[in-house]
């Protein structure tokens, strides 16, 4: 049987910013209903390559061949203080073209944000601006998840509804590229791993039944094989 | 993007921009306060036995206007650097011409706000005959203002990515400025001292020709400077 036709195809994206090469000649695919995680340490290129794929960032090399629109969540919110949270998600609902405020209040009820959808977000704690980062990404329905350091900043039950998302959307055939520390939450919904060292895809690997130990032994092999 | 999605966007970019200016009114306040004080101190300054109301006038009536407006101007893409919302704007599909669009809509509704107040103190410090004169005045006013905010909209946008943003505006808006200024100047002096429409046609024509300009090459441009 042909294998579906990807979600989103890397296809040799470097990145240079000045002299500096961040993201060096990366190439993968990621089919409907995978998440891919990709695993590295700070500075490895996991940020550049999302915004890369978001299409935030123009790569220097390569190209991204995208087949849906993307949602993101990165390290910063994209949302602003001086509005309500309610407010926030109409305004980038209006930019989607969904017209439903219904969406607006299911996501915030989702996510946990219904009984403070008109504050505003100024006086949000990090895990409430994560969740409404998240509620921001998911606005249009994607079928194509990037999360950067999706459970920063999240207690037990927030991160759980995160998890809960990610499953959802994997199981409507969504496809997901999560970069994260965090893994041992993340690596059970992941489907294979890549290794990102010094902006390379040093492997990417099925998760086959890893636990988050052995996936960091593995980046840690990794790493030292490339020094 | 089809013209409904386009004015759609465009609107709501302009009424966000407006709503988080209502909550915070940073830019608002500095813009007036600034206005009120340099009408005053210029007013205030001159030698009344040797330089006329009506020679003073427009010229303090366009640097009012332009460096108050530049305050509300360094205000509008500095929202959108904010945590990173520019980003959140861009994965949209919503395209950089009906952010532009908006983004100058906001500019120009705060401006116009902005100069409409500013206008009575105007009045009230220089004794010029502005009320048979008002409607070409506003006009004018409307006309400079447009070409304004489109340069402006652009080199805000280019800028709010460098580190001293709020430095680099105006410098780089002031020499692109000078043109529309120097006519909107000339058109408002002439206007005021009741000379006839035909000595106004020359300058109308030039400030015209300035706001297609201006407003057409930005909304050419503004893509390539949205994009990292």
């Amino acid at each position: 049987m042909p294998s579906p036709d990807p979600v989103v195809a890397v296809r040799g994206v470097s990145r240079r910013f000045g002299h500096r090469w961040v993201v060096k000649d990366i190439s993968f695919e990621v089919p409907p209903g995978e998440a891919l995680l990709l695993v590295g340490g700070n500075g490895a290129g996991k940020t550049t390559l999302l915004r890369v794929i978001a299409g935030l960032l123009n790569p220097t090399a390569g190209a991204v061949e995208r087949h849906a629109m993307a949602g993101m969540v990165a390290h910063h919110t994209m949302l602003y203080d001086a509005l309500t949270a309610r407010e926030n998600l109409w305004f980038f609902a209006r930019l989607h073209g969904v017209a439903e405020r219904g969406r607006v209040d299911a996501l915030l009820e989702r996510l946990g944000l219904g009984s403070v959808a008109g504050e505003r977000i100024a006086i949000f704690s990090r895990g409430m601006l994560q969740r409404l980062a998240i509620a921001r990404a998911l606005l249009h329905d994607p079928e194509l998840l990037l999360l950067d350091e999706p459970l920063s900043g999240l207690d037990e039950t927030a991160a759980q509804i995160v998890l809960d998302v990610v499953a959802e959307l994997r199981a409507r055939g969504g496809a997901l590229v999560i970069a994260t520390h965090q893994l041992a939450e993340l690596v059970a919904v992941a489907a294979r791993v890549g290794y990102i060292v010094s902006g390379r895809l040093a492997a990417l690997e099925p998760v086959d039944g890893r636990d988050a130990a052995s996936v960091m032994n593995r980046y840690r092999e990794l790493a030292a094989g490339a020094r | 993007m089809p013209g409904s999605a386009l004015v759609r966007v465009s609107v709501a970019v302009a009424a966000k921009d407006l709503a988080v200016e209502l909550r915070t009114k940073t830019a608002f306040v500095s813009s007036i306060v600034f206005a009120v004080l340099v009408l005053a101190v210029l007013y205030f300054a001159r030698d009344a036995t040797a330089v006329a109301d009506l020679d003073l006038a427009p010229g303090a009536l366009w640097v009012t206007f332009t460096f108050a407006g530049m305050l509300g101007l360094n205000r509008a893409f500095l929202l959108e650097r904010e945590n990173r919302a520019l980003d959140g704007l861009r994965l949209t599909p919503a395209s950089p011409t009906a952010i532009f669009l908006g983004k100058a809509l906001g500019n120009l509704v705060f401006l116009g706000v902005v100069e409409l107040i500013s206008l009575p103190v105007f009045i009230l410090f220089y004794d010029v005959p502005i009320w048979r004169q008002l409607p070409i005045l506003m006009g004018v006013i409307a006309m400079a203002t447009i070409a304004f905010v489109a340069v402006g909209t652009l080199l805000s946008a280019m800028v709010v990515r460098t580190r001293f943003s709020e430095v680099m505006l105006p410098l780089l808006l002031l020499p692109f400025l000078v043109p529309p200024v120097v006519s909107a100047v000339q058109l408002t002096w002439r206007i005021l001292a009741l000379r006839p429409l035909s000595e106004l046609t020359g300058w109308l024509s030039l400030l015209a020709a300035f706001d297609v300009i201006f407003f057409t090459l930005s909304l050419l441009l503004f893509e390539a400077i949205l994009v990292e």
